[in-house]
């Protein structure tokens, strides 16, 4: 049975416009110590997800249909306080942007051993060590004195690797990972991911790795889902969604990686934007864009399908493969 | 070290500030009134009187008068009041338990209630009694400070005659400091004015703490602490509520000298034996010296006060600071 | 000219003003006092400065509705015998204009160094900030007393009662020019980034220039958002100058005046020569402060609250 289980996850936002689905209909799963990619454009629904399954979805917003189950736990039904022993305990996550996530006014041991206290009892020395030597475990130098620094007093790549450790301080079972390198420089980015990978292999730790940049799901995820305007349109092992896409949208996205061009040729884009939350076209979301669409595809939703050997929400995925 | 450094600047601004103060109150002081009329007649012919300017040293230029006013400034002679007929200072001191006693109560008041609606009003904005502090708290800042202590006199000393309306009731001297909170008559006569002198600054502080909570609740950083599955209240009180103290201690900081403004209209509606009604009393009388030392003392109190305040901001933000040899 | 109005009123922020009760209203009843004001000389029944039409036989009547009541004397009469109604009209009259007066001093004063100090920056800035934030530490009030006191200790009676009206404006206006002067810089400092201040630039324009008709035409917004709230503080501060009796002189009376003239009279039971111009003041800070609120949440797009 796998370790984390979403089916059919429904979140919307009422608004005085009418009520807007963020995710509409969302399944994945997640075994022990595996690592799923979720790739998408901004505003595709990937950290909505992520924020579901933690509960974190800022007001008005909320989940409106669906199961999250983890361990053999419904987490969706649990209350604050049960939800508040899952958080940073077995599940952690990891934000995109050190600068923001870290609080300026306190110092990073407060925020570190305040993780510890709040989920274990221990006296204050244990805690101290322990971060101490979580901090050492990231690669970051002199740990002692980092601890009682402030974030504003540390580099962008070493606060990142502050929040990994406080991600891996409980030995949680699953990491979510939101854009974990977007906000840092190119050349630390492959640090810190290799980084993660070490980390998450050696604790055993399952990863869920939200990004948009497609070379970094293929070196890191062993599956991944990619999904449009709220829904999950191919999911599959990396390597077969990568190297052989099968729903259009995919197919756009490898197509517009620059390496696959020419030089001096044109950039191959996908024509159009992706439809915002209050105007998603009817039938499948895509097919404004699609060069394949048919008056099919403009009123049916198609349902995900396994279609060499991996799923894929598109009435002409046999014929495009 | 930093905070030394910090201090030493501070202190140096503060003197700069005293001099121009103390210059524009002893320019003040030589265009208005006539130190020479209260201590001689008006039968004194025109020679006497310029000899006695001579001798007091008042046809002397400017600068050396100056300084010799800054000379008996420092050493605590500021001159003496025309009607009390004793050194300013010292009525002014003799004045200040009141004001300060009232201060104190009004600032408690603000924090003790500010602080809690504050921040209760920005976890649950839509709740009932978060309306309702917003709708009171626009009535509440458009009521000028001297029409809540008026309406107060009236509603409660003439209509329920509950407190007394005006002065400090009976006061217990402590050496030279004479205090109204040690008797109950006391502190009966000291509800009113504390209530009214906060009356403005409580709905500020209140819709501060709450903006600027609700701007912090919404941070990535809270939503870490949340993800973290920490205990509500140390995200509210802990992560939340220190970065809001920033913007607060900084807009309160300049708020004190509001504050003390205000003691001036509070102390003449009570009728509460202050510095402020003092000051406005010297003002009708013409008492010069008065006016000056007053003007003097308070600049004192503000520039004290705020450098308080920056240094408590410089301590609480961790950002400001001279960044040591870390990271 | 009339084609601009129809855009306004078509305009969408008039749309917004239209569906919301509190801003309405407030607008209607600041439209109420201020005519009132401006036709005080039509429908007072008496001209309180005219000191022929005032008999101190008259003095301290109160109210029509109250036993002793006078018909002439809707409101009553104060303590030298002037009919309060026409007073408060008149009274309402010199706390606007003070209050108009005062904020276009400031906001002119303040506008001015506000762009310069943030166009120019450098040590005009730091100059300019650092006096700004002395004067805003040691509040408006305060210096306004001070330099009031002064002033009334120093003129004979008569020509302070003269200079009355000219010294609030002045003391005011000046005393706020701080608040302007930072937003505008704040504004101006963001604004400065942007390419068409480069692009004014590149084309040769003057400082003068691309400060007043470039960028301030950008930074209207907070300007006009302060000045509705500076003119509520204008106005309750010259009330409070007056109640201290630093401010308009007995027989100029201006709301404040009234109520310090009422106040020794209020526990012998006259209560109406304080209360009623209380509730005026208040009526009229109120609506001010509602309308400045509600502007305040209109012009600033970053605060779409959710429903």
């Amino acid at each position: 049975m796998p370790l984390l289980e979403v089916r059919d996850l429904e979140v919307e936002f009422p608004m005085r416009a009418g009520r807007l689905k963020a995710l509409r209909g969302v399944g994945f799963s997640l075994d022990g110590g595996e690592r799923l990619g979720i790739v998408g454009e901004s505003g595709a629904g990937k950290s909505m997800a992520a924020y579901a399954i933690l509960n974190l979805i800022t007001e008005p917003g909320r989940i409106s249909a669906g199961e999250i189950s983890f361990d053999g736990t419904r987490l969706d039904t649990l209350d604050d306080e049960e939800m508040r022993h899952i958080r940073g305990n077995r599940i952690a996550m990891i934000f995109q942007d050190p600068m923001m996530t870290l609080n300026p006014v306190l110092t990073v041991g407060t925020q570190m051993v305040e993780c510890l206290h709040a989920h274990r009892k221990m006296p204050e020395a244990e805690a101290r060590a322990l971060a101490i030597a979580k901090l050492r475990e990231v690669a970051i130098p002199s740990p002692e004195q980092r601890f009682d620094a402030y974030p504003h007093e540390l580099s962008g790549g070493l606060r990142q690797r502050v929040v990994i450790a406080i991600a891996l301080l409980l030995d949680p079972a699953i990491i979510i990972a939101d854009e974990p390198t977007t906000a840092l420089d190119v050349t630390i980015q492959a640090e810190i991911m290799g980084l993660m990978i070490e980390l998450c292999d050696n604790h055993r730790v399952g990863l869920i790795l939200i990004t948009h940049d497609l070379a970094v799901v293929s070196d890191v995820t062993q599956r991944m889902l990619v999904m449009y305007a709220g829904r999950v349109v191919e999911a599959g092992p990396t390597a077969d969604v990568i190297d052989t896409p099968a729903h259009p949208y995919t197919i756009g996205l490898l197509h517009a990686l620059p390496q696959k061009n020419e030089p001096g040729g044109m950039l191959n884009q996908i024509p159009g934007n992706m439809p915002s939350l209050a105007e998603v076209p009817t039938g499948c979301a895509f097919h404004p864009r699609c060069a394949h669409a048919d008056a099919r595809c403009k009123s049916e939703l198609p349902q995900l399908r396994m279609v060499k050997e991996r799923r894929v929400a598109c009435h002409h995925a046999e014929a495009l493969t | 070290m930093d905070i030394l450094a910090f201090l030493i600047r501070r202190l140096g601004q503060a003197c700069v500030v005293m001099l121009v103060i103390s210059l524009i109150g002893f320019s003040i002081q030589d265009n208005l009134g006539d130190p020479l009329r209260e201590l001689v007649g008006q039968s004194v012919s025109e020679e006497e009187r310029k000899a006695l300017r001579d001798r007091m040293g008042l046809n002397d230029p400017f600068f050396v008068q100056y300084a010799r006013f800054l000379g008996k400034a420092v050493q605590g002679d500021l001159g003496t009041s025309y009607f009390f007929k004793k050194p300013a200072l010292e009525v002014i001191f003799n004045k200040f338990p009141a004001t300060f006693e009232l201060v104190l109560s009004a600032t408690l008041i603000i924090i003790l209630v500010s602080v809690p609606v504050g921040i209760y009003c920005a976890i649950n904005p839509k709740s009932l009694f978060s309306r309702f502090v917003m709708v009171i708290s626009i009535a509440g800042i458009s009521i000028p400070v001297f029409l809540t202590a008026i309406f107060l006199i009236y509603i409660f000393a003439i209509y329920l005659d509950w407190l007394p309306s005006y002065g400090r009731g009976i006061t217990v001297d402590f050496g030279w400091w004479r205090t109204g909170f040690l008797t109950a008559d006391g502190l009966l006569h000291l509800i009113m004015p504390a209530v009214a002198l906060s009356s403005i600054m409580l709905p500020l502080f209140i819709r501060l703490i709450r903006g600027e909570m609700m701007e912090v609740l919404r941070t990535e950083y809270v939503r870490f602490a949340w993800a973290k599955g920490l205990a509500p209240r140390r995200v509210w009180l802990l992560h939340a509520f220190k970065n809001t103290l920033l913007p607060v201690i900084t807009v309160g900081g300049v708020q004190i000298g509001t504050l003390i403004a205000y003691t001036i209209l509070t102390e003449t509606v009570f009728q509460w034996p202050g510095m402020g009604f003092l000051f406005l009393e010297a003002v009708n009388r013409v008492d010069t010296p008065l006016i000056i030392a007053y003007i003097i003392v308070v600049g004192l109190i503000f520039v004290v006060t705020n450098t308080l305040v920056d240094l408590i901001y410089t301590m609480v933000n961790p950002m400001v600071r001279i960044a040591g040899v870390k990271g | 000219m009339i084609a601009a109005v129809q855009r306004a009123i078509a305009s969408d922020f008039f749309y917004q003003f239209r569906r919301d009760p509190v801003a309405v209203g407030s607008t209607l009843v600041l439209l109420v006092f201020v005519s009132l004001a401006v036709l005080a000389p039509l429908i007072a029944t008496q001209n309180p400065y005219d000191p022929i039409q005032i008999d101190i036989m008259d003095s301290e009547l109160p109210p029509v509705w109250q036993q002793g009541g006078d018909a002439r004397f809707v409101f009553g009469t104060d303590p030298q015998g002037r009919d309060m109604w026409s007073t408060i009209l008149y009274g309402t009259g010199v706390s606007l204009i003070i209050g108009i007066f005062a904020v276009m001093l400031q906001a002119v004063l303040g506008v001015t160094l506000g762009l310069m100090s943030g166009y120019i920056g450098g040590r005009l800035d730091s100059f300019l900030m650092r006096i700004a934030d002395i004067q805003l530490s040691f509040s408006t009030l305060m210096v306004a007393i001070i330099v009031l006191a002064v002033f009334q200790a120093a003129f004979s009676a008569q020509l302070y009662a003269d200079l009355a009206i000219i010294m609030l404006v002045l003391v005011i206006g000046i005393a706020e020019w701080p608040q302007y002067a930072r937003t505008v810089r704040a504004n101006v400092l963001a604004e400065k980034e942007k390419e068409y201040v480069d692009a004014a630039r590149v084309i040769g324009l003057s400082r003068l220039r691309i400060m007043f008709r470039h960028i301030l035409p950008n930074t209207l917004t907070p300007i006009l958002v302060i000045s509705t709230v500076q003119v509520a503080n204008a106005i309750v501060a010259e009330a409070a100058l007056s109640f201290l009796g630093l401010g308009m002189p007995v027989n100029q009376p201006s709301l404040g005046s009234l109520i310090r003239n009422g106040f020794d009279y209020i526990l012998s039971g006259q209560w109406w020569i304080t209360v009623i111009p209380s509730i005026v003041l208040i009526i009229l800070i109120l609506a001010i402060n509602l309308l400045g609120d509600w502007l305040r949440d209109a012009l600033n797009p970053k605060l779409y609250k959710e429903t």
